[in-house]
């Protein structure tokens, strides 16, 4: 049993050393001023009504892609889990492939898809139908957002979906519970730590990213991740970039606690 | 007995290449316990799940109290199951696993109050409301399972091999139980077992299947004494089931020797089986039955001796409560009216025979 | 039926969309034109440069090393990990639990920059191996997270069985428990892959010079426009992988198994599943492990004698460096960048030892002032007479004693309109706030140029630190935001070749390139004046190959160098010796490249105007974008 116990050495090793330290260097950097005097002036730049408003819209997009994202993949991963057992780990590859092709990469292609002249705009042009205008608007970062974060969604729900025993659903129904009953009284409430760890793992990078709303927001929709990268990268201001990280990071604490007191059974089922 | 409550018109079940039920018939009665007993993949269990309607059959009629209800959904069905593994809602307490299908149909909330409070009482359960179905033990949740079924009044309970996942000592216990419930509720009950002994404990009927075929129906004296073939001989109890001719009417050879028996109706120098029941058979000094052997196998049983007895090339399985040793020269006797003959199927098929009269 | 039909097209829907975006990716691959913009016919050259383009081909090998040996540890670490969570109490596992879900919760900018800090403060050398570190560090949680949950469905007696029968712990592990969880592990180790592959942010904040993983070098070639090469090789890897994944899935007896009476046809089906199933990938494998050995061992010829250079993104013609290697022998470690202000910290940091690198005007000034640059030996650089006497005089303005850099290309920064959508001839830069062009504006997405711009509009000078300007100026950026189609850098050229757009803010170098591209572009130097600059070859101090730094800017500096340079990045060379070389005499008198600069007055250079100015314009600027 003790040996077992030291098999978590190089993990606890690893993580003080790569993950809660560097924390701790983001804490440090985070109250302290350029020349290393204590301050509170970092962490209060969230106040500004420019960074308060891109937290603001940040939350609001993340929020509407990860509502977006639990609507499309709910019923996505139901479907997948009623296929057979052999077809299913094929088609749930399907849906991580897609992330082979580089992120950046396939976040350029929805541009080329999305433009003003672009492929979707031609084949509607062709059919007559009216264009779709949604390039360098909260809707394409919201597009991009879903369609990045999607797999993520997908992938925890399928898991807890297949492991319901069916009888379960067929005690349902055999209680009169018509389909609808049984999905809002059984099959949605026994899925909720799967729909709590991909609301988990699609809020957090959405709230995040700067990269999607750089590349089909047209840099017209400043994010609260896109003022810390320009805090670490344009201004070269480390000191305020912590700051505001810090900031993120206890948001994202607090609404993950917030959402997690609805789990009341155990998470960690992502995969 | 009264009507035929449930009739099974001519189903038909394949899944893929496999058929499961073929042209089954079937019918049960009001207020009868009825069991469906046979080997795992013989199609009972598919047989309960079209009745419960989480099946639907390839062909055929589901009759329930006169109407059709092939087609019918679960939730609409006048009828509940008690699930292999439970089936709880882990995510409920056992109040709200109990009060599931009476909130559904909107009963008042004292009414499911007094109803949960009845059904804990009848499976011995009161206090429990509150907990949440992980924290009991297997038989706990089995009978939070069966409460949950009855406090919908259904006029059939299904139950699905619902002591399978249990142990000897529970598993009896519950035999009582469902025993006592049948006939405090007086409703009918169907339930599916590959477990003899529940089987012969509390049904009033047994069905016998094979391979998506009825090997015999009849009352668990009836299945046991005369089983009509030797897979049903076989699957009930254990028994001596071996090839002889049938000299003629009430005369049986078997082995090379003639034994008086009490059957007719065979025709003359016919190839029967015939089955003996390990206690049917009485060992006598040697000489003094009708063939002579040596016992080869003792093992004590607690109730009885259990032995073999090497006799004209066959092993015969004993019971006695006399012991004979290893080595002892004995003599066996069998009462001729605890031979029983069976015909013997001439082909595959028949001996899949579908019984229905 | 309907129900399973609506299924069915609903998974079809998802599809379209996932893939959606791939097979445009692909059929770019196959796009004779070098934009994508633009379709211009079918070609395969792209796959065949692919394999010539050296970079690129060492950034997926060292991507795909990275991915394998961070999985592979991370999977190693995780495993024995999870197998002792699944042991503690209640208390510890949750401890570890919450260890473990900080990297998946934690914003991935912030887990960047945090080792990125942690690597700095130990003066660890950024490279490969800080970059591996940052793999393992938010792959473990992954694995940890796969195997727990199959750790959990096995039965504990079956490894007290295993001891039971004699096995050592160690063998009952893995005869007994292991088998078990595999599934939990290699889908650990997949998504680790997956994930380690597909990271940009961490890599970006955590690499050093002279390596690259396919993200980051996307991300520097996002600025001009990506190479069809990338999206060749991304075609290769995509299409490589679903081969395999149908391959492993794919398995043509299992129907026949069924109907067991044709057991001779399961002979035949066996060596067809053995060849498909393990041959095929193995050999796909192997493959590719040739290839990284082979272009590895091309690049990784470690020469003690090399040059760490510094430049930004596409701006430099690969076939040059390679010339520079063969005649001199001496090796280049190319890096790129992306923005002046990414550049900075870097240099002041000193975590990494460049030897030449290329900043604009005003950060020259900026790493003078701080003292970060080393002085350059002339007598090192002959070459430096080809360049244009006034070139040197601008640089005066940045480098008052010409003594730290050389001038390597200039531009202006003007507006590009396309002629087809603009009638009117364009002078001023008040078009940007013309309403008739409403979401048809390009703006430059940085903040000296934006409000570099406004300035100029406003008739004040672009290095003004006056608030009162600066506000007025903000305000008016304000008020054009909603004309604005989108804030931009480098994308204005793609979007504008495509005819997203109507008008452009440009360097002059792109409006050239553009051009060429799409005649009905045209490009003019606002009379209100603009930005002139200067990118420079400047050699930082802690260089530690200060002479190859200077061989190397001399070697630029050579006329038929200077040229090649010129053809194929576009941008205006300050060297006259080579513009003489030019064959084109449109393209040698062409006034946008190589405009007389003494007919502009106006034309200003930025300057460098200190940190608390910076601040200034980096809020007013926020308030613009998040207005």
């Amino acid at each position: 049993m003790k040996s077992k116990r030291l098999l978590a050495g190089p993990y606890l090793f690893w993580s003080v050393s790569f993950v809660i330290i560097p924390l701790l260097v983001i804490v440090y950097y985070a109250f302290t001023s350029d020349g290393g005097t204590f301050t509170l002036a970092n962490l209060s730049q969230i106040t500004t009504p420019e960074n308060l408003k891109a937290l603001g819209i940040s939350l609001l997009l993340s929020f509407i892609s990860t509502l977006v994202c639990l609507i499309l993949a709910y019923p996505l991963a139901m479907i997948l889990s009623q296929k057979q057992v052999n077809q299913t780990s094929f088609i749930v590859l399907i849906f991580i492939l897609p992330m082979w092709m580089n992120f950046l990469l396939r976040t350029m292609a929805w541009q080329t898809l999305l433009e003003k002249n672009g492929v979707i705009n031609s084949i509607l042009g062709f059919l007559h139908l009216p264009a779709l205008e949604i390039i360098n608007t909260p809707y394409a970062i919201i597009l991009g957002m879903v369609y990045n974060f999607l797999p993520f969604m997908v992938l925890p729900i399928y898991n807890v979906l297949i492991k319901i025993d069916p009888n379960v659903l067929n005690a349902a129904r055999d209680l009169g519970a018509n389909p609808v009953q049984t999905f809002l009284k059984v099959t949605f409430p026994l899925s909720i730590p799967g729909v709590i760890s991909g609301i988990t793992m699609v809020f957090v990078p959405a709230l995040t990213t700067f990269v999607i709303s750089d590349l089909l927001g047209g840099g017209k929709i400043l994010l609260i991740g896109n003022v810390i990268e320009q805090s670490f990268k344009q201004n070269s201001n480390w000191h305020v970039g912590s700051g505001l990280s810090l900031v993120l990071m206890i948001f994202i604490i607090a609404s993950m606690a917030l959402v997690a007191k609805y789990d009341k059974g155990e998470g960690g089922t992502a995969f | 007995m009264s009507n035929k409550l449930i009739d099974f018109q001519n189903i038909s079940k394949t899944y893929g290449m496999q058929t499961v039920l073929d042209d089954f018939n079937l019918y049960i009665r009001e207020n009868e316990f009825l069991t469906l007993l046979g080997p795992s993949g013989c199609g009972k269990t598919t047989t309960l799940r079209i009745l419960g309607g989480f099946e639907t059959p390839d062909a055929g009629r589901v009759i329930f109290d006169g109407k059709d209800i092939t087609d019918l959904p679960p939730n609409k069905r006048q009828l509940n199951t008690v699930f292999q593994k439970y089936a709880l809602f882990t995510h409920m307490t056992i109040a709200e696993n109990i009060a599931f299908g009476l909130k559904i149909k909107n009963k008042s909330k004292q009414y499911i109050h007094d109803k949960i409070k009845y059904a804990l009482k009848l499976v011995n359960l009161d206090g429990y409301e509150n907990r949440m179905p992980d924290s009991l033990s297997g038989g706990q949740q089995q009978r939070i399972a069966i409460a949950r079924a009855i406090v919908n009044e259904p006029k059939v309970l299904l139950l699905d091999e619902p002591l399978g996942a249990l142990d000897l000592k529970l598993r009896q216990d519950m035999q009582y139980e469902l025993i006592r419930l049948k006939n405090e509720l007086g409703i009918t009950f169907l339930y599916v077992t590959h477990d003899q002994e529940e089987a012969l404990t509390m049904s009033d009927t047994i069905v016998v299947m094979n391979q998506g075929y009825i090997q015999q129906i009849g009352t668990p004296e009836m299945i046991y004494n005369e089983p009509e073939n030797a897979f049903v001989a076989d699957f009930i109890g254990e028994s001596n089931i071996i090839s002889a001719t049938m000299v003629e009417d009430r005369l049986v050879k078997i082995l090379g020797v003639n034994f008086p028996c009490v059957d007719e109706g065979f025709g003359q120098n016919k190839p029967v089986d015939v089955v003996i029941r390990p206690e049917d058979i009485d060992l006598l000094k040697p000489g003094e039955g009708s063939i002579d052997g040596v016992v080869t196998h003792l093992i004590f049983k607690g109730v009885h001796y259990e032995m073999e007895v090497m006799a004209n090339n066959y092993e015969w399985l004993v019971h006695s409560t006399d012991m004979f040793p290893v080595g002892t020269q004995v003599s066996i006797h069998v009462d001729p009216f605890d031979i029983q003959i069976m015909k013997k199927p001439e082909s595959e098929d028949e001996e899949a025979v579908n019984i229905e009269e | 039926m309907i129900r399973k039909f609506l299924q069915k097209l609903y998974l079809a829907l998802i599809f379209i969309i996932l893939y959606a975006p791939i097979v445009t990716l692909m059929v770019l691959s196959f796009n004779q034109s070098k934009t994508r913009a633009k379709w211009g016919g079918f070609t395969l050259k792209w796959y065949k440069e692919l394999f010539q383009n050296e970079q690129i081909m060492s950034a997926f090998y060292t991507t795909l090393i990275i991915s394998f040996v961070a999985a592979a540890a991370a999977t190693l670490i995780g495993t024995a990990a999870a197998i002792a969570i699944q042991g503690m109490k209640q208390r510890w596992r949750t401890f570890y639990m919450g260890v473990t879900n900080i990297p998946m919760m934690n914003a991935e900018i912030v887990m960047g920059v945090s080792l990125m800090l942690l690597f700095i403060a130990f003066r660890m050398k950024m490279g490969f191996g800080t970059i591996l570190i940052a793999h393992i560090t938010f792959n473990i949680p992954y694995v940890i997270l796969s195997v727990a949950p199959k750790l959990k469905q096995t039965n504990r007696h079956v490894y007290e069985a295993a001891l039971d029968l004699g096995a050592s712990p160690l063998e009952a592990f893995f005869k007994v428990v292991f088998p078990d969880i595999v599934p939990g592990v290699m889908s650990g180790f997949m998504l680790a892959f997956t994930m380690s592959l597909d990271d940009f942010v961490i890599t970006h904040f955590t690499k050093g010079p002279g390596i690259d993983t396919l993200s980051t070098k996307i991300y520097t070639e996002v600025r001009k426009g990506i190479k069809p090469e990338i999206y060749a090789l991304s075609t290769i890897m995509f299409v490589t992988v679903l081969v395999l994944l149908i391959l492993i899935n794919y398995s043509p007896e299992e129907k026949e198994d069924t109907k067991t009476k044709k057991k001779r046809a399961k002979k035949p089906s066996k060596v067809k599943k053995i060849l498909l199933r393990r041959v095929i990938p193995v050999t796909i494998c192997v493959l590719f492990l040739f290839g990284g050995f082979y272009y590895s061992r091309e690049s990784n010829v470690m020469n003690s004698d090399k040059v760490v250079v510094y430049n930004w993104g596409e701006y430099l013609d690969p076939e040059v460096l390679t010339m520079f290697e063969e005649e001199t022998g001496i090796d280049v470690v190319y890096e790129e960048f992306e923005t002046n202000e990414i550049l900075y910290p870097k240099i002041s940091s000193g975590a990494i030892a460049y030897d030449v690198i290329c900043p604009s005007d005003y950060m020259i000034q900026r790493m003078i002032k701080n003292d970060l640059l080393a002085e350059i030996n002339f007598d090192n650089i002959p070459n430096i007479k080809n360049i244009g006497k006034d070139y040197m005089e601008q640089s005066r303005q940045f480098d008052p004693e010409n003594k730290y850099s050389v001038p390597y290309c200039w531009g202006t920064v003007g507006i590009l309109y396309n002629k087809t959508m603009v009638k009117e001839p364009v002078t001023s830069w008040s078009i940007l706030w013309d309403e008739k062009y409403k979401d048809n504006i390009l703006m430059q997405d940085s903040v000296r140029d934006a409000f570099g711009v406004t300035l100029k509009y406003l008739g004040y000078s672009l290095n003004s630190t006056d608030l009162d300007e600066l506000t007025e100026a903000r305000d008016l950026l304000i008020e054009q935001k909603p004309l604005v189609q989108a804030y931009v850098i480098d994308q204005v050229r793609d979007k504008m070749i495509g005819n997203e757009a109507a008008i452009g803010v440009i360097y002059s170098g792109e409006a050239i390139y553009t051009q060429m591209e799409n005649p009905d572009l045209e490009y003019v130097i606002p009379e209100e004046g603009s930005n002139i600059w200067i990118d420079s070859w400047v050699i930082p101090k802690n260089a530690e190959n200060k002479e190859n730094g200077e061989k190397f800017i001399n070697f630029l500096c050579r006329p038929d160098i200077a040229l090649k340079n010129f053809e194929y990045i576009t941008y205006s060379t300050p060297n006259v010796e080579a513009r003489k070389l030019i064959e084109d005499d449109a393209v040698r008198n062409s006034k946008i490249a190589f405009p007389d600069l003494s007919q502009y007055e106006n034309l200003e250079t930025f300057q460098y105007m200190g940190t608390e100015a910076d601040q200034t314009y980096g809020e007013l600027w926020n308030q613009v974008k998040s207005h």
